[in-house]
């Protein structure tokens, strides 16, 4: 082999090498870049958790301390300490229906309408209303 | 072309370096990777690898309306570790006494007592205590091994440390307190004070405190429900626990991103009761104003919708915080017994319905057949038998009907209701009335069917004597517990139904959605339609000015809301010591178990409502602590403030008069 060839091999040899250790490099740079993602990632995970932890305990907390404020007991203290005087009805001032509250306050509407319209001449026709029922 | 660099010897060197490195890198990896590499695997597991527990929620439990009765709430247990506590931050222990509400002493000598001392070892005992532990010896056997007064002396971690040379053993756990919230926690952090830690767990809460104690139960502190709905519904409330594996590093923070695998925590169902919280407080504000009033050793009420058996106020007095139950003392232990539940009584008079249920069932009498009650002796089977006084008089002008016998209560009247029976049609209808048998309520730890049924005399067994059919349908020689009471009267209000009491309503899981739905569910017929109408206008002669309860009844706007019910009142067997010295029970004069049970309307019932008081005697200076006196008043006040709560209508005319008129036709059977 003469000394040329042998030259130009080593030099192929040299920069393949280093053509080697740039791509194994940006290789290693970008597994390492790409851990570093995934940790990242994982870490901000792990702290939407902690955070939807939080909220949720928090949660938990108030409904508590509103179940505690809604104990009768306490309401009753505090009825007594803001001297609100409420009081439960008495059975005399309730007023009992035998139909459904919703189709007698809208009936108890469409009258008021009906009385205003039968003050127009001419205006002797049924007029019918459509009352949403929510049960 | 010139050489440059590139010469033959460095090239090689250069090549032979790179190669070398290579060849290096290779070998030690296959060194790591493949020949060491369980013992370099076994390091880095044991360093590394973590298993962090996710502990699942323990499910809410609420009443009808949604209300919480039970919850669990993140809490901190705060503790110190003494030995990296710095003089420094002695300064900030006022502020830490402060969050914590514990007493500045207290903080101090947590903090400062770093060692603590090992008693010295009685004479023969092992140097080491923690080596020569015996697990098998009983606690009161073993040597003390810590001082008492020891502010870590019940710290478990600090026993793994062995003591010093002078004997003294390291505190690296001093708890301070139970638990805080994580908002104080996060105060107490913000403080800085070193050595002071925390660690995070649920704790169980009760909202309304001593509402419906005993319905609810509670979780002791292992987390191990302890009796109520608490343990009966545990396998739904408890939760699946989860866990997440993965990786720390050197200040033992987690690794997220080598997390490998994670099993999340489920947590557990929400339990909804038929429980609604505002009659629960209305009937313990009533037994309230039954302990102020008569000063009673128990008293209970339960009330329950009578159409679908579902219990919806189940109190007891006395009673405890379940938020506090490990501060009841031993002495006052009885305060956690679900009276309602699992106490067995004689019922006095209220037991007279089965008999009366059981002729008019059969067909042998109409509610007008009369009967001599005035006679203190009948002959029955071939033998005289003497009969119980009437307390309501020995003397009626003459015979009276079936209808005077329930209104007047008469002991007489009602044996020779059961006479007419027969022992063992009588124990027929004792049994379909649900006596003899466990209620199968969940909660309240009702007594198991052996025990009930030694309480109820049977035809034919040596329990059952020529006096019991003079005593039983009278309601003595028979003990059963109140919520069997209140069950028997709901037989007559739902229509002559034995339906099953239960208190769960609902199943739900965490986010809300339902599981499960208990629906009202039949035992058997006890008695037909019919009887059972018939028996509830007899009853409610009893809430007349005629009968014997007539403080029970209750009138609203002029509008009477057809009471119908029974008073009780029972003589209670009791202990007494004889001249010779010879113990034996005896009926006492000086000590009654008074109650009332009824429902209302009587032509639609809408709620079934059962007093009992147990020994309100000393109130009544040596007098009887009848049930008219101390269970009907009650009954009357709760029924007035149930009428508007639970929206109860008035009676319709229409109903009294079908009701009467089916009263008359079953009087002419």
């Amino acid at each position: 082999m003469s000394a040329t060839n042998n030259r130009a091999f080593v030099n192929q040899v040299v920069i393949g090498t280093l053509v080697a250790i740039g791509v194994s490099g940006s290789v290693g740079i970008g597994s390492v870049w790409m851990r570093h993602q995934i940790s990242v990632t994982a870490e901000a995970n792990k702290a939407i958790e902690n955070r939807l932890a939080e909220v949720e305990r928090q949660t938990q907390q108030t409904s508590t301390w509103i179940a505690e404020e809604e104990d009768i007991t306490a309401l009753l203290k505090r009825n007594a300490e803001w001297r609100l005087g409420l009081a439960a009805p008495q059975d005399g001032q309730i007023q009992r229906m035998t139909e459904d509250p919703v189709a007698y306050h809208g009936a108890k509407r469409d009258r008021g309408l009906l009385q205003d319209r039968a003050l127009l001449p001419n205006e002797a026709q049924p007029v019918s209303f459509r009352v949403a029922m929510q049960r | 072309m010139s050489k440059g660099f590139a010469s033959n010897y460095r090239v090689g060197l250069l090549a032979g370096l790179i190669l070398f490195g290579y060849g290096a890198l290779g070998v030690r990896l296959v060194w790591l990777h493949v020949i060491d590499r369980d013992h370099v695997l076994a390091s880095v597991e044991m360093v590394r690898r973590e298993v962090i527990p996710e502990y699942a929620r323990r499910g809410d439990i609420r009443d009808i309306n949604g209300e919480l009765l039970a919850t669990s709430v993140s809490r901190v247990e705060v503790w110190a570790d003494p030995r990296i506590v710095r003089p420094e931050d002695a300064p900030k222990w006022p502020e830490l006494a402060r969050l914590l509400q514990v007493p500045l002493a207290q903080v101090q000598k947590t903090l400062t007592t770093k060692y603590r001392t090992v008693a010295q070892a009685q004479a023969g005992a092992p140097a080491n205590l923690v080596l020569n532990f015996d697990i098998g010896k009983p606690a009161e056997a073993s040597p003390p091994a810590v001082d008492a007064t020891d502010p870590a002396a019940a710290d478990k971690d600090n026993d793994l440390d062995e003591p010093d040379s002078t004997g003294r053993r390291p505190i690296k756990y001093a708890r301070f307190k139970a638990t805080v919230s994580q908002d104080v926690f996060a105060q107490i952090l913000k403080l800085g004070v070193r050595g002071v830690r925390g660690d995070s767990t649920h704790r169980r809460e009760y909202p309304h405190n001593e509402a419906a104690a005993h319905l609810i139960g509670y979780v002791n502190e292992m987390e191990q429900p302890a009796n109520g709905i608490e343990n009966y519904a545990n396998f739904f409330l408890r939760g699946q626990n989860g866990w997440v594996e993965t990786e720390k590093d050197g200040l033992r923070h987690e690794l997220a991103q080598f997390r490998t695998r994670e099993v999340p925590a489920a947590d557990g169902y929400s339990i909804v009761l038929s429980l609604d919280s505002t009659v629960q407080h209305l009937a313990e504000a009533e037994l309230e104003i039954i302990y102020q009033k008569f000063r009673p050793k128990r008293a209970a009420i339960i009330i329950s919708r009578p159409q679908t058996g579902f219990i919806l106020a189940l109190a007891n007095y006395p009673t405890f915080d379940l938020n506090h139950y490990n501060e009841v003392k031993p002495s006052e232990m009885a305060s956690m017994q679900n009276i309602a539940v699992s106490n067995l009584y004689e019922p006095g008079s209220v037991f007279k319905i089965v008999a009366a249920s059981g002729v008019l069932e059969d067909g042998l009498v109409t509610p007008d057949t009369l009967f001599d009650c005035n006679i203190d002796k009948i002959d029955y089977k071939g033998k005289t038998r003497p009969l119980l006084h009437d307390d309501a008089g020995d003397h009626f002008a003459g015979p009276i009907p079936v209808w005077k016998i329930i209104s007047k209560s008469s002991n007489r009247g009602a044996v020779q209701l059961a006479m007419r029976l027969g022992d063992e049609r009588f124990y027929h209808f004792v049994q379909a009335f649900g006596f003899s048998q466990p209620t199968g309520f969940p909660v309240g730890g009702e007594p198991g069917a052996a025990a009930l049924r030694r309480n109820v005399p049977e035809p034919g067994t040596n329990r059952w004597d020529d006096l019991t059919i003079t005593r039983m349908p009278a309601g003595y020689s028979v003990a059963v517990s109140p919520l069997q009471m209140h069950q028997a009267m709901s037989v007559i209000a739902s229509g002559g139904v034995m339906l099953k009491p239960q208190i769960v309503k609902q199943v739900k899981d965490a986010s809300g959605e339902l599981v499960y739905r208990f629906d009202r569910m039949e035992e058997r017929r006890a008695i037909s339609e019919r009887t059972a109408h018939t028996m509830a206008h007899l009853l409610q002669g009893v809430a007349s000015e005629e009968g014997t309860a007539p403080a029970a009844a209750i009138r609203a706007n002029g509008i009477d809301y057809e009471v119908a019910g029974k008073t009780g009142t029972a003589q209670k067997p009791m202990p007494v010591t004889l001249a010779s010295g010879k113990v034996v029970v005896r009926y006492s004069e000086h000590d009654h178990v008074g109650s009332f049970v009824g429902f209302f309307p009587a032509s639609d019932p809408q709620v079934v409502i059962s007093v009992v008081v147990d020994d309100a005697d000393e109130h009544f200076m040596g007098k009887t602590a009848y049930g008219s006196l101390v269970a009907a008043p009650s009954f009357h006040h709760l029924g007035e403030e149930l009428i508007p709560y639970l929206a109860i209508r008035p009676p319709s005319s229409s109903a009294n008069l079908g009701r009467s008129l089916l009263a008359l036709e079953g009087g002419r059977r």
